[in-house]
């Protein structure tokens, strides 16, 4: 039920993005798939920048049990925050990337 | 250049769409609580040597975990049952603080259990470690079957662990065997999943299991 009615929902804002978009600003709505293939660059850039702290951070913990003689507990690495910092880093490299592509505007 | 940046496009664009399928299954379909169940199999409630509960996690103020708490509570289940006589308790402490082990024997002693049929092993801090300590602690009392207690996922690599340190290991999942239809539920529940699975492949690559 409650799964229904967050898709639902997500399905309704989505449509009313489109026509706020299509008809109020006036975009072109043959763009908008480029701009979703954009958006899932945007993604994969943010899930790869997971990945790779998750595997370092695990890395490390593996290498400092082997030389320490410490116990650090591979749940460390278990944090939502992770996510949140991948967004930021992925999106902000994203960004850069894009902006490189662009022709210089001069200033 | 050009062709690289695009090639890296491509690379992200798939990733990118295999991350939101994923996300979509996982919050939207029932895949992971039937992941869970399969891996949860048919517990397996037959009279037995000992109940074996392994380690949650506990805060460094002494407060159990919401899965340390089920795994205690199904571990009391199953010695009010009668499928064994003796109860043994594991998990260590966080930051100096009380250990996991002691917070759940005391759970257990208020809940009926006589303090005589409580072991409680603190020192083990991985799966690894507890199989080897309980298999220390067990051995000596001639105990041959056991009844392991923990969640679903972290059985698939527990039960391997507990054989080979010689016991016959009956798995006792701890998790609630009720479908969550909240999309979050559902993605907290795949969260655990893919850690356990990550831990399974980690074991089975170090040779553990």
């Amino acid at each position: 039920m409650e799964a229904t009615f967050i898709a639902a929902l997500a399905g309704l804002t989505s449509i009313g993005a489109y026509y706020v978009g299509a008809r109020a600003l006036g975009l072109p709505s043959a763009r908008l798939g480029a701009a979703v293939g954009k958006m899932l660059e945007s993604v994969g850039m943010v899930l790869i920048f997971l990945a790779v702290n998750l595997t370092t951070s695990v890395l490390i913990v593996l290498v400092v049990r082997g030389l320490a003689d410490t116990f650090v507990s591979a749940y460390a690495v278990d944090d939502a925050v992770w996510l949140g910092l991948s967004l930021i880093q992925g999106l902000a490299f994203q960004s850069w990337r894009g902006s490189a592509a662009e022709p210089a505007s001069g200033r | 250049m050009d062709t690289t940046v695009r090639r890296g496009d491509r690379v992200c664009r798939t990733i990118g769409l295999a991350g939101i399928v994923f996300f979509l299954v996982s919050a939207f379909s029932p895949l992971a609580y039937r992941l869970n169940q399969w891996m949860a199999d048919s517990p397996r409630l037959v009279a037995s040597d000992a109940i074996v509960v392994l380690g949650g996690w506990i805060s460094p103020s002494g407060m159990l975990s919401l899965e340390s708490l089920r795994r205690t509570n199904r571990g009391i289940e199953l010695y009010r049952r009668g499928l064994a006589p003796v109860l043994i308790l594991l998990g260590g402490s966080t930051g100096g603080g009380p250990t996991e082990a002691e917070v759940r024997a005391a759970q257990a002693r208020l809940h009926g259990i006589p303090a005589d049929a409580i072991l409680t092993e603190t020192r083990a801090r991985t799966t690894r470690e507890e199989a080897a300590r309980v298999k220390a602690l067990l051995e000596p009392r001639g105990v041959r079957t056991v009844l392991l207690v923990t969640n679903a996922g972290h059985l698939a690599r527990a039960r391997p662990l507990f054989e080979r340190a010689g016991f016959e290991v009956r798995g006792v999942p701890s998790d609630p065997l009720v479908g969550a239809d909240a999309p979050e539920s559902r993605i907290a529940q795949m969260r655990v999943l893919v850690k356990e699975f990550l831990g399974w492949l980690y074991y089975r690559i170090a040779g553990y299991i």
